[in-house]
């Protein structure tokens, strides 16, 4: 993809008619926690408190992290999951999973918190009319690590992935281990195979294989698949993706099985394939009740590399062997698999797929449904974010100005729309819509200004046509070929 | 009726017993009982079908009878070869990966009969055997001299509650000084463990004869008495779940209806884990 060294950042574009207004959260890279409003000026920064991911909770609270575990041990361990107020002071802690003694460094509980969390009363953590997460009480359901062994997915240790129900005292009273349920995953053989002998395997601690790699956690909250009998549909499950695997599914709360599966082949029936290869996906959640797509699962499909199987030209060893150099954001009717929605490089306007690659991010980002229908994308590798409407308009896009100095990117991970009522430290900003640019006429200082200085005819030349032809073909997503 | 013992070709817990039989000189009638002898076997199996375990690959061989009683597994036939009805309480029949003996209980025979019980570990470790040996407190100068011999690879020592709970189920006789002092000694065997059988929580269906339920305040207290005595809140401490009813098959190898009382633990014993069910 094509990017130019000098672009602006903040907010690019804002039509506040047609945006769903509010503060929007997310973690800045290697600043802390940062809300803006719509027009980007920085309401707030709870400076270097971290967030994998930030969250507003109701009266101004944030959850984040106090820091993470050194990566010489450890990846993506946060060492705990904190509430604090507006003003910065702990209320809430979680971090007594596991008693961390690594080599030189001080022994202490660690929550080894990762990519998720919910607090009850709201099952994907952002707002939806009607499901306020608790502020002073109440469980958090969070997604961590755990260091295991199977020899039935592996030879080599594992790192990973469970679901902890938290109470608010920050005792674990509920833990679902993914590597137990490896069977009701439906890996083929090549996959076992392959995940065998690699199962994504990080020098970190002596070395451990993130097999799964689990990114996302919620609840259902109720639904009208429930309400219409569907068992595994409780509002209690919990809705998880895996990006190594391809994965998404549904874990029965009351008993710990898989109930509902997506992936990790799109291959098996017609409407898989019509679906297409989910490839490294994140933020798969059903959307809540009272947000329009109610019951459909959105999801940051991001492609990038992922998967275990068999070998082809671009994966040698069939390790992350489904590749795709673009994205899609995909809501999807969880019963027919159908597509409801989307927004892909085709929707965002590129010519597809010469230009597909405009609109894509190989690692994180989210996307979150708003109430008035239009959808927050955070396009994450970018630092980019975007409110795009159901008919896909972008009316608001913010880039995030904080590179990294560790690592030199503006990434954000996951970003939150939350409405003005959840900050009442704050009277609601005054919204002052930001036009396009017309890049084509936009001339930084000291460039020259658009257009040429002489223009000189040459006889007998043709107008260029319409339908010219490229080096590559543009119908690759015809499926009538 | 003279002594049968039934083995199976190629099961070298058979071949530890009949070299057993052959140093002490001990006259034994041996059958093949998938060969030779299947047939009688067959009609010794029918005929004490109720003192013959199946194990998950079938009956645990060798099994040894006098005619009137049956011994099996390989601890339970070397017992009653070294010691007769003496040594029994020692040693049960117990299922262990290849190259371990394990269903050595220390804490359940007879301390006068020392000097047979560990004649027949000397024996075992020998022949090349790992030993996993299992105590509850009681004979705790067993356990020392274990220790001092070096007889056991590994020592697990089962923990049934805090002090008053654990006394209890051990029928009230034994001091807490000679529990905790054999906490003391299972902390100084090169590979060892602490555990706690818990029974699932589980509403409406009591166990019954079974322990009762812990809570999970009741097993932190056992976690802290474990740390006060041993002066460590690093032991290797599992909580074993024990199914309340058969009417509640487990969700999952590690359930979580042990959840709440593993976090109560680790308040003292941080390195607490849940056992997986049935995979011991």
């Amino acid at each position: 993809m094509t990017y130019p060294s000098v672009y602006p950042t903040g907010v690019t574009l804002y039509d506040p008619a047609r945006c769903w207004n509010g503060y929007t959260i997310f973690q800045a890279k290697e600043v802390g926690a940062l809300l803006i409003d719509m027009n980007g000026g920085e309401v707030q920064l709870w400076k270097e408190l971290h967030g994998m991911p930030n969250r507003v909770l109701p009266g101004g609270h944030l959850i984040g992290s106090t820091g993470e575990r050194s990566t010489a041990f450890g990846s993506q361990d946060g060492i705990d999951l904190v509430q604090v107020d507006w003003d910065g002071n702990v209320v809430w802690r979680f971090n007594r999973y596991e008693f961390i003694e690594d080599p030189g460094e001080e022994p202490q509980w660690m929550a080894r918190q990762h990519h998720d969390y919910q607090r009850e009363g709201n099952p994907v953590g952002y707002y939806a009319p009607g499901l306020e997460p608790l502020v002073d009480r109440g469980y958090t359901m969070v997604l961590s690590h755990k260091n295991v062994r199977n020899p039935l997915i592996s030879d080599k240790p594992l790192l990973d992935d469970t679901i902890l129900e938290v109470d608010w005292g920050g005792e674990v009273v509920w833990e679902w281990v993914c590597n137990e349920h490896f069977e009701e995953l439906g890996f083929r053989e090549d996959a076992r195979n392959l995940l065998f002998r690699n199962p994504n395997w990080l020098k970190t601690g002596g070395g451990v294989g993130d097999w799964m790699h689990i990114n996302s956690l919620s609840l259902l909250g109720p639904n009208r698949w429930f309400d219409g009998g569907d068992g595994r549909f409780h509002p209690d499950n919990l809705i998880w993706c895996a990006r190594e695997s391809n994965i998404t599914a549904i874990v029965e709360k009351k008993s710990g099985r898989i109930v509902w599966k997506l992936g990790p082949y799109y291959d098996e029936t017609p409407a898989l394939r019509k679906l297409g290869w989910i490839i490294g996906q994140h933020h798969a959640h059903m959307i809540p009740r009272g947000l329009p797509g109610e019951g459909n699962i959105l999801v940051f499909d991001n492609g990038g590399w992922a998967g275990y199987g068999s070998p082809n030209p671009g994966s040698p060893m069939g390790f992350r062997n489904a590749l795709r150099d673009y994205s899609r954001v995909l809501e999807i009717d969880p019963l027919t698999l159908e597509i409801v929605w989307q927004y892909s490089p085709v929707e965002a306007g590129l010519a597809f797929p010469v230009d597909a690659n405009r609109f894509y991010s190989p690692f994180i980002s989210s996307a979150q449904r708003l109430p008035n229908g239009n959808t927050l994308i955070t396009e994450g590798s970018g630092g980019r974010l975007i409110e795009v409407t159901a008919d896909h308009e972008i009316v608001w896009e913010y880039i995030s100005p904080y590179w990294g100095r560790m690592l030199k990117i503006n990434m954000i991970y996951r970003a939150y729309r939350l409405p003005y009522s959840w900050v009442p430290q704050l009277d609601p900003p005054r919204e002052r819509p930001v036009e396009r640019i017309d890049v084509t006429r936009f001339r930084v200082t000291g460039a020259s200004p658009p257009g040429p200085r002489r223009v000189v005819r040459v006889p007998g030349v043709l107008p260029y046509r319409p339908d010219a032809a490229l080096c590559v073909r543009t119908d690759i997503g015809d499926k009538s070929l | 009726m003279g002594l049968v013992l039934f083995t199976v070709s190629g099961c070298s817990r058979c071949a530890v017993v009949g070299k057993f039989l052959r140093e002490r000189g001990i006259a034994c009638e041996e059958r093949d009982a998938l060969g030779e002898g299947k047939t009688a076997f067959a009609e010794f199996y029918r005929a004490h079908r109720g003192a013959i375990a199946r194990g998950r690959e079938g009956v645990e061989f060798p099994v040894l009878s006098d005619g009137d009683s049956v011994r099996q597994g390989l601890g339970p036939v070397l017992a009653s070869l070294q010691g007769g009805a003496r040594l029994e309480a020692f040693f049960r029949c117990a299922e262990a990966p290849r190259g371990w003996v394990s269903g050595i209980e220390i804490s359940a025979g007879d301390a006068r009969a020392a000097a047979d019980f560990f004649a027949v570990l000397e024996f075992l470790k020998r022949e090349g055997l790992k030993l996993e040996a299992a105590t509850d407190g009681r004979n705790a100068a067993l356990l020392e001299e274990l220790f001092r011999r070096d007889l056991a690879d590994r020592v697990v020592m089962r923990l049934h509650g805090p002090p008053d709970v654990h006394r209890e189920t051990l029928g009230g006789k034994t001091g807490i000084e000679e529990i905790e002092a054999a906490m003391t000694w299972v902390c100084r065997f090169r590979e060892y463990r602490f555990e706690t059988p818990v029974v699932c929580p589980s509403p409406g269906t009591p166990a019954p004869g079974g322990p009762r339920p812990l809570t999970p305040e009741e097993v932190a207290a056992t976690a802290r008495w474990l740390r006060e005595a041993t002066g460590s809140h690093r032991q290797p401490y599992v909580l074993v779940p024990c199914p309340a009813a058969a009417a509640e098959p487990p969700s999952s190898p590690a359930p979580a209806c042990l959840v709440r009382h593993r976090s109560a633990a680790r308040t003292f014993q941080v390195l607490t884990e849940i056992a997986p069910f049935a995979v011991r």
